[in-house]
């Protein structure tokens, strides 16, 4: 037992997490609380800076007054193939233009056409729903977020790393322990309400490998239930360099082709093709690929030499940055013939809760990524919902403050976590987490594995992810910088085991979870969650079915309005 | 990824280790040469300390206000799926 030594922070709500969803969470947490309430918001690294969202477009889907909100409500549902929450769906919506005029009001600014009018552009895989965008991106609606909080009196705290949250003697959450992630140094920061906004888990795929979502894995471990792992977003790209802009190149005519130059979409979905959400592109290149008729390209040959420097330049500044340092190869890349793979950008797996954003664990909440609203992602759809639940977590934390007793820190728990987190702290070791991730991401990525899945394939997945598992409980860290990625890795396994549990269980076929050997969906057996219980030593996995209380489950329109307009428009 | 920064028009304001989403840089004290002999001088400058966790985010290229950050577009360490 090492000596205790570190710092105590008090706080009413502690938010965890400083991307869309715990940025909205923490300024709805303190303008839902009477004055004085205090509201923490920390980040492993810096607020307003990093994380997914401040290298995102920040593109979201806002209803206006004159939308058909029950129209929209009902795409999204069907879009998820039904797993979706109903009443969070529709409540992020009926919000969504109240968050549009909190986001002008702190002065984000939203593009407009020129008559004015908002600029909306329609998203791949929905037909009704809309998607509109900050001027600067991610970026400046972080930072504006940041700047509002800081002059509401929300305690942003930079740098600190979450380990574990803390339990009472009532099983209740009352806070979170963690570390300075330059120093190391430990803090604890007490609280009567906590919501885990961490993200999703990325296996480091993604544009943003920085993030990990260790937080979800954090609640799993305090008694929270988590559901949604065997789904995904998978998205088409290439290691070559990244191009947040498919869903509208392929509105003006792009499209993915096999190495025979078959366009291959209309062959795997009729009426969608390239329009199809990013699930079903995923799956048919995936096929393309078992099929021998890789690699695969996205062929935009066919983008007007007008409109090219659109794609090339991009609002988003690490991605001006990107294309114009890469200078005339962007050009040839972009335009020329560059593979594409199905990438798995991170699991839709997050805290099971209701639309208030409540966990199974007193004073425990979740939202952003780490809230398992949807199963399926839609572009805009991301920080759409983010932006709905996020609001609800914090509503719903204020909520809690009044219920529930102050807390009371366990000195025994505390010790518990702090000899568990600082435990593989060893001078003298080498930092080889990064050899165990690559072997994870390995497995995880094989697009037999993550993408066309098969029980044999998975059981053996399974196998070699608690092989790595053995292999990483040898493992220390020389200095923070390794301790923290030693965390990150450490909660990696623990998803993959459940990505895999989850799979397996699934003996059918809907949206990134396609089974090979179940390749029907399945609405009258399927129609449910999978969750993942915290039990003993193993994993639960339970079956809950989805409630409907809005729409029944619908199936997707055969082909969207704007699809059929165009190809009457080509005379097709 | 990162490769340079430019130490000479550096003014130690620490806004790149600020912004790193990777932990990649770190404001530390170096050695620099001394003004008086006998005593060792350092001053607090940026050292890129895990270069090989650099996400190619341009982050700390995009907000030195000095502009004498490096980042090469070329992402190596990012894993091919297939």
């Amino acid at each position: 037992m090492a000596k205790l030594d570190g710092t105590l922070i008090e706080t009413d709500v502690l938010v965890v997490g400083a991307g869309a969803g715990g940025l909205i969470a923490a300024l709805s947490a303190k303008r839902h609380g009477r004055s004085g309430t205090r509201v923490t918001l920390i980040d492993s690294w810096m607020i307003g800076r990093t994380g997914h969202t401040a290298f995102s477009n920040a593109w979201m889907i806002v209803a206006l007054p004159e939308d058909d909100i029950d129209g929209i409500t009902r795409e999204i549902v069907a879009g998820n193939d039904g797993i979706a929450d109903q009443l969070l769906v529709r409540d992020t919506l009926e919000q969504s233009y109240a968050r549009l005029k909190d986001f002008e009001a702190i002065g984000m600014k939203f593009h407009r056409a020129d008559d004015g009018s908002y600029a909306r552009r329609p998203t791949r895989g929905l037909d009704l729903a809309r998607v509109m965008y900050p001027e600067g991106g991610g970026l400046e609606y972080c930072w504006r977020l940041r700047l509002a909080l800081e002059a509401e009196g929300v305690q942003l705290i930079d740098r600190i790393f979450v380990t574990g949250l803390l339990r009472d003697s009532d099983n209740r959450i009352v806070g979170a322990a963690g570390i300075h992630s330059r120093t190391g140094a430990f803090h604890v920061i007490k609280a009567r309400a906590t919501i885990v906004c961490t993200n999703a888990m990325t296996f480091r795929s993604g544009f943003v490998r920085d993030i990990t979502g260790t937080g979800t894995l954090l609640a799993y471990r305090a008694g929270a239930a988590l559901r949604n792992a065997e789904f995904s977003y998978v998205r088409p790209g290439t290691p070559k360099f990244y191009f947040e802009g498919i869903t509208f190149a392929i509105q003006e005519g792009a499209h993915f082709v096999n190495a025979k130059g078959e366009a291959f979409m209309r062959e795997y979905e009729p009426d969608w093709a390239d329009e199809a959400d990013v699930p079903r592109i995923a799956r048919a290149m995936a096929l393309e690929k078992d099929k021998g008729n890789d690699p695969l390209y996205l062929d935009m040959s066919v983008i007007p030499e007008g409109m090219r420097e659109y794609f090339i330049q991009s609002k988003v500044k690490w991605m001006d940055y990107f294309f114009r340092k890469l200078g005339a190869e962007a050009r040839t890349d972009m335009f020329g013939k560059t593979p594409y793979y199905a990438l798995n950008q991170m699991t839709k797996m997050g805290v099971r809760t209701g639309p208030d954003c409540r966990a199974d664990v007193p004073g425990l909440l979740a939202a952003g990524l780490a809230q398992a609203g949807c199963a399926n992602h839609f572009a805009g759809f991301h920080i759409g919902l983010c932006n709905g639940n996020g609001w609800a977590a914090g509503r719903s934390a204020i909520e809690d403050l009044d219920r529930l007793p102050p807390p009371r820190l366990d000195a025994a728990v505390i010790q518990l976590l702090h000899d568990d987190t600082m435990r593989p702290l060893q001078p003298a070791a080498t930092a080889e987490s990064d050899r165990i991730l690559r072997d994870l991401q390995a497995v995880m990525f094989a697009y037999d594995i993550g993408i066309l899945k098969s029980a044999d394939r998975l059981q053996r997945a399974l196998r070699e992810v608690e092989a790595l598992d053995q292999q990483f409980q040898e493992l220390a860290a020389p200095h923070t910088h390794e301790l923290v990625r030693l965390k990150e890795t450490e909660a990696m396994l623990l998803a993959a085991r459940f990505i895999l549990g989850a799979s397996l269980l699934r003996t059918e076929s809907r949206l990134s979870h396609f089974r090979e050997d179940h390749p029907q969906r399945d609405d009258a057996n399927w129609l449910v969650w999978i969750d993942v219980l915290p039990g003993g030593k193993e994993p639960e996995f339970t079956r809950t079915p989805v409630p409907t209380p809005l729409c029944p489950v619908l199936t997707r329109p055969v082909r969207p309005t704007r699809l059929n307009q165009r190809l009457a428009v080509a005379g097709n | 990824m990162i490769e340079k920064i430019d130490i000479e028009r550096c003014t130690s304001c620490g806004i790149c280790d600020d912004v790193c989403p990777a932990d990649v840089i770190h404001m530390e004290a170096v050695a620099v040469a001394p003004e008086v002999a006998g005593l060792t001088r350092t001053k607090l400058l940026p050292v890129i300390k895990f270069r090989e966790h650099c996400i190619t985010c341009f982050s700390c290229e995009i907000f030195c206000p000095e502009q004498i950050v490096d980042v090469h577009p070329s992402v190596k360490n990012r894993p091919r799926p297939w």
